[in-house]
């Protein structure tokens, strides 16, 4: 209890680092929370879109704008040229469009007025860019036979109306599962940062050496100390994953009561154990209190940034990729993106799953290893 | 005087490790993780060939122009190849989309078309884009041949019908024709400069030079009474204290564009940063966002009576909320703020470095660029201003 009482001291001191992390993980999610809604009949995706419109809003330009329109989304943005500018570099805006003025007048007289875009070129830009250049292909096919402004109109909206049929065959709730994902691979952070800086701490302060030698004389033996320090840092780390379990729950809703939101919460419980392991190790490594922020800073920054808890993992570059299998995190995040894409979870399915649940516990079993050699030979040096 | 403690100065702070890496190795280090994490996202932005499949078996038939149009957009050896694609059965077609080798299939269900896909998304919505544009080139036909057929079949004898059926093909022909070389009338007029992911950096450059602050900080607090026994001694010397605290300051300063330099020179050569073509300018920027730290770090020196550790902190919260806002933990939050709320970022002092350096990078006016060095100037000489109003006639009456 002696050692239980001095664990929640000096957990209360730093308790702000553990509610800085918690703020960041939930800023983070609450950030990308806002993506569309996801029903199971299949909606096309809309690029941004931007329209600058110098000439006058009827006949053939008015039904341009209102095509567009209809295919993208609008973004308010204010029709200032450093203002689009930015839109664009941030990518608020896929494409801007400016229409000049006498477009309609030069299109009908046949004169081919050009229209100036800017665009972001990336996938959403090379969209709208499509959804332009099919308008005006159509335009131009009928306006070489037809010559009346309405016909055209007419006929191009029969053409454009033309559309297939699709068909989506997974039964999964995307939308759902790719936030679920997010959430827990960005708690790799988050659990790493927070478990490796606070359990680092707390034995370190156990572990300075007047305190130590004060403990060792002590009627108390050392095992039992040794047991209650486990035990309060495994208590510790399990809180510290629950509250993040919590505020998945209320952050996800009810994609977790199913059994991917079940199996994500095993493998981060997996994972929050490996972290225990890995805070071993480093407490045991380190012996200067300024060095724990750093080390902290640069283990659980380097595994997010290299492992894909910040960038997709599918975008990472193949060298990175390699290097991160020598981390637990990459096996904890594999697993996100395996569980949220599996459909049904048969033996077969599970496989993979269960295989990256071992590797997480052999690296935890490296750990616990070598911390506990490491303070063999400490405290043979005594 | 002034030489002996600009030169202890620099041991002091050469010598501490923890001051060191903050200063020096963390950006570095951090730089490493980013380029690392987003060398590739924009190459992964850009459209990339797409993996389809065709139904093609005995019951299943493929309409001749469907397959020409997908030739075409599948031909490797032209540059606006979309599609790779795949003919083959039903179920094959079925087992690549489960095991998501192909976005989606085609397959002709009694001669109409229909798409298999397993998720919403961008290949997917291109794929069914290209579809219905092939089903919109058969409506065009329709449409011409039928606004044709009028005024061609009442200049036509009975038995000269046949006629008719050239005229479809004429039109067939001239359909393609204009679809494959459709004059363009779309005129690129974007910058070139678009890499967005260019803004970290930026913001981790800004992180380093406020960083800077710990360092005079840290030359600062040494040469207070309040501080520590050395701050006594030294108070009571028959040394002018300008020339102390100028030493000091000069000799953070030095350490600082140094830990900056080394940052520069990492970022342009190792992970090839873009700075844009005023590299006179970004230099000048990197210099007076250094001096901006360095009064940021003596503010916090002077104004705030605490211990080293929380003076320290206080320099990293500012400087790691500065960050945040100007786009560090997502570039996106930058552009949200400056959109919604720029009243921060315009007294934000990462974002002053931040937003120079973008605007250095990407536009062509240089308007935007002084506007962030004055504001930097402005926070500067305030927080000096702060700080002398302090360091000015202390008296202790026990300490």
């Amino acid at each position: 209890m002696t050692v239980f009482k001095a664990f929640i001291k000096i957990f209360n001191k730093n308790k702000s680092i553990i509610i800085m992390y918690s703020v960041i993980l939930i800023l983070f999610s609450v950030f990308n929370m806002q993506t569309s809604d996801h029903s199971m009949s299949f909606s096309a995706e809309k690029p941004n879109v931007l329209i600058i419109n110098q000439d006058e809003n009827i006949g053939i330009t008015k039904d341009l704008i209102s095509y567009l329109e209809k295919n993208s989304k609008k973004v308010k943005v204010e029709k200032d040229e450093d203002k689009i500018n930015d839109a664009l570099f941030y990518r608020d805006v896929n494409y801007v469009i400016y229409i000049p003025s006498g477009y309609r007048k030069d299109f009908l007289n046949h004169k081919n007025p050009k229209i100036s875009i800017k665009s972001t070129k990336d996938y959403y830009a090379s969209l709208a860019e499509m959804l332009l250049q099919r308008y005006l292909k159509v335009a131009d096919t009928y306006l070489a036979t037809i010559d009346d402004e309405e016909s055209i109109i007419r006929y191009i909206h029969d053409t454009l109306n033309k559309n297939v049929k699709v068909e989506v065959t997974s039964k999964l709730d995307t939308g759902h599962l790719q936030k679920a994902k997010l959430y827990y691979n960005f708690m790799n952070y988050s659990v790493l940062a927070g478990s490796v800086y606070i359990i680092c701490l707390i034995l370190y302060s156990f572990n300075e050496e007047k305190i130590r030698k004060r403990t060792s004389i002590s009627s108390m033996n050392s095992k039992r100390f040794n047991q209650s320090l486990l035990l309060s840092n495994g208590l510790f780390a399990i809180l510290l994953w629950g509250f993040y379990i919590l505020l998945s729950f209320l952050l996800l809703g009810s994609i977790m009561m199913s059994v991917h939101g079940g199996l994500l919460i095993l493998n981060s419980f997996v994972f929050a154990f490996c972290a225990l392991a890995l805070s071993f190790l480093i407490g045991n490594l380190v012996h200067n209190k300024n060095a724990i922020n750093g080390i902290v800073n640069v283990l659980a920054l380097g595994s997010s940034f290299l492992c894909g808890a910040f960038v997709p993992i599918e975008w990472l570059p193949k060298l990175v990729l390699n290097i991160a299998h020598f981390l637990p995190s990459y096996y904890y995040i594999m697993n996100n993106e395996l569980i949220v894409t599996t459909e049904d979870f048969s033996i077969g399915m599970l496989q993979p799953i269960l295989v990256n649940f071992g590797i997480i516990l052999l690296f935890s079993i490296l750990f616990i290893m070598i911390s506990y050699f490491v303070s063999k030979t400490h405290n043979k040096k005594d | 005087m002034f030489i002996h403690n600009f030169k202890y100065s620099l041991r002091i702070l050469f010598k501490d490790r923890m001051l060191i890496f903050w200063t020096f190795a963390f950006p570095i280090i951090l730089g490493t993780f980013f380029h690392m994490a987003f060398s590739d996202i924009e190459k992964n932005e850009k459209l990339d060939v797409i993996n389809i499949a065709i139904v093609e078996d005995d019951t299943h038939k493929v309409n001749n122009i469907y397959k020409a149009s997908f030739a075409s957009l599948s031909d490797k050896n032209s540059k606006n190849r979309l599609f790779d694609v795949e003919y083959t059965s039903l179920k094959k077609a079925e087992q690549l989309l489960e095991d998501s080798k192909i976005s989606g299939y085609l397959v002709f269900l009694e001669d109409v078309a229909k798409i298999f896909v397993s998720t919403n998304g961008i290949n997917e919505t291109i794929f069914k884009f290209v579809v219905d544009e092939i089903a919109q080139t058969e409506t065009i036909m329709h449409n011409i041949f039928d606004t044709k057929i009028n005024e061609y079949a009442l200049s036509l004898e009975p038995h000269e019908l046949e006629k008719l059926n050239s005229l479809y093909d004429d039109i067939y022909k001239e359909v393609l024709k204009m679809r494959e070389n459709s004059t363009d009338s779309i005129q690129d007029v974007s910058s070139n400069n678009l890499s967005y992911t260019m803004i970290e950096f930026y913001t981790l450059i800004a992180m380093s030079c406020l960083y800077g602050g710990i360092l005079s900080m840290i030359a600062i607090n040494k040469n207070l009474p309040n501080m520590g026994s050395n701050g006594k001694r030294i108070a009571i010397s028959p040394t002018q204290k300008f020339k102390l605290i100028f030493s000091s300051l000069l000799a953070s300063f030095i350490t600082q564009l140094i830990g900056v330099l080394l940052l520069f020179l990492y970022t342009i050569f190792i992970l090839h940063v873009d700075y844009g073509s005023h590299i006179f300018y970004v230099i000048l920027q990197a210099i007076v966002g250094s001096f901006a730290g360095l009064s940021l770090g003596l503010f916090v020196a002077c104004v705030f009576k605490v211990s080293e550790g929380t003076k320290t902190g206080i320099v990293l919260s500012i400087t790691m909320l500065g960050c945040f806002f100007s786009g560090m933990m997502g570039i996106t939050m930058k552009y949200i703020i400056d959109k919604n709320l720029p009243i921060i970022n315009i007294i934000n002092p990462v974002n002053m470095i931040t937003d120079g350096l973008y605007s250095l990078y990407y536009y062509d006016t240089m308007d935007r660029f002084y506007l962030n060095f004055v504001h930097l100037l402005l926070f500067s000489f305030i927080m000096i201003g702060f700080a002398l109003v302090e360091l000015r006639r202390q008296k202790y009456d026990s300490i």
